[in-house]
């Protein structure tokens, strides 16, 4: 990916990043060396920290989001992405499980979704 | 009010909808939740496609078609994208096809809705809600601040964006104390657990071992409630005493109030 014109290479981003501290290497690191490799825009837990902390007002985030729709994307994301294309919602649940799941716990019904919403929605 | 539950609070986590409704009756709310509702698109959706927008338009046009003003939140993800959505709902363009989309459905949006996360909304009420506390608590909790209710500061509008104070003051009214363990406004690492689970374990990790002077963890998303309490066992498997007691933040606020254990959800106690 290009490297964004105004970032200074400070460093800040990774100082306050959580997946840093956590051992991990986020987009943040890319921005700290433009030669990283070790680095994926998927390990992001999307906490806002970088942004709000970077000098130059540079909006990682949309960064991030945009170079993730470039990359393979891990399993997980994956799955919960057909679902929500799917049945509306990051997992699948029949809408008897949840009708039975909201009477247990006294909470008034909620219908799902109509299937295949979402791809109404969103142009892929 | 409309109820946004979002994904993970519908589909897995009815007490914290449960605890939400009792302490927002206290105060005289009463929610209405959002029929048919879809993914609020964080971060799963916008991961994939800048179209995620329309997801939280579709949502927010359910709202106004229910004739709310207000929509109330309870997930950091879901109070950020659908408070994001309706600021791009601003731009003539994005109004426009958004609309384009809905009209099929029978459904139009404007950018009018007011997203409010429980956290606001209580903090809008500091001072009905002191009215309300009988039974002040003595609980040392530690706090986590849901990242993304508070940032982009510029969007959310809400509370000090890298040092929020809104949550602590929440819980000093309960009579409980906040204590400070330094990882306050660290992400509790949940929404790494669907590209490295690895990683949002030691996340979780830091946490519980930063935290051990408190009696409880205190949680103000479902995400962090997650990954701190239902995936608490994967992390500490192999240190028992790392485990710690997780509760939402309705549910502390709802036993202030004097309500029972089971009116919030608490079916197991606080200390199960």
């Amino acid at each position: 990916m290009k490297h964004p014109e105004p970032c200074l290479q400070c460093g800040t981003c990774v100082t306050v990043c959580p997946v840093e501290a956590a051992g991990g290497h986020a987009i943040v690191t890319f921005l700290a060396d433009p030669d990283a490799a070790d680095y994926s825009a998927w390990l992001c837990s999307s906490c806002w920290r970088c942004q709000e902390a970077c000098p130059e007002g540079i909006d990682i985030y949309e960064l991030m989001m945009e170079q993730r729709r470039h990359e393979q994307a891990p399993v997980g994301y994956r799955a919960a992405f057909d679902s929500v294309l799917t049945c509306g919602l990051a997992l699948e649940v029949p809408q008897e499980e949840l009708d039975h799941m909201r009477a247990m716990w006294g909470l008034e019904p909620a219908k799902l979704p109509p299937p295949d919403l979402v791809r109404a929605l969103i142009l892929l | 009010m409309a109820f946004y539950p979002g994904c993970l609070v519908l589909q897995r986590m009815p007490e914290y909808e449960l605890a939400t409704r009792a302490v927002l009756r206290t105060l005289g709310i009463k929610l209405q939740i959002v029929q048919q509702s879809v993914c609020c698109g964080s971060p799963v959706v916008e991961s994939f496609t800048a179209d995620w927008v329309y997801l939280a338009a579709y949502n927010l046009a359910l709202v106004e078609r229910m004739g709310h003003e207000t929509v109330v939140t309870v997930c950091g993800g879901c109070t950020n994208t659908l408070t994001r959505g309706a600021r791009a709902l601003q731009d003539p363009d994005v109004g426009d096809e958004a609309n384009r989309r809905l009209e099929p459905l029978g459904l139009s949006v404007t950018d009018q809705v007011k997203v409010r996360h429980l956290i606001r909304l209580l903090a809008e009420r500091e001072e009905e809600l002191r009215a309300h506390i009988v039974r002040p608590l003595s609980l040392r909790v530690a706090l986590t601040n849901p990242c993304q209710v508070f940032r982009p500061g510029d969007v959310m509008g809400f509370d000090d964006p890298t040092a929020p104070h809104s949550l602590r003051r929440l819980i000093e009214l309960t009579g409980a104390e906040a204590v400070e363990y330094g990882g306050e406004n660290e992400c509790c690492g949940a929404t790494l657990y669907l590209a490295e689970p690895e990683l949002a374990l030691a996340a979780g990790r830091r946490k519980l071992t930063a935290t051990k002077e408190a009696d409880l963890l205190l949680h103000a998303c479902g995400n962090c409630q997650l990954l701190l309490r239902r995936f608490q066992r994967l992390i500490v498997s192999k240190e028992p005493d790392l485990r710690r007691q997780a509760i939402l933040l309705p549910q502390l606020i709802g036993l202030a109030l004097g309500l029972s254990e089971e009116d919030v959800g608490l079916r197991e106690g606080v200390w199960s």
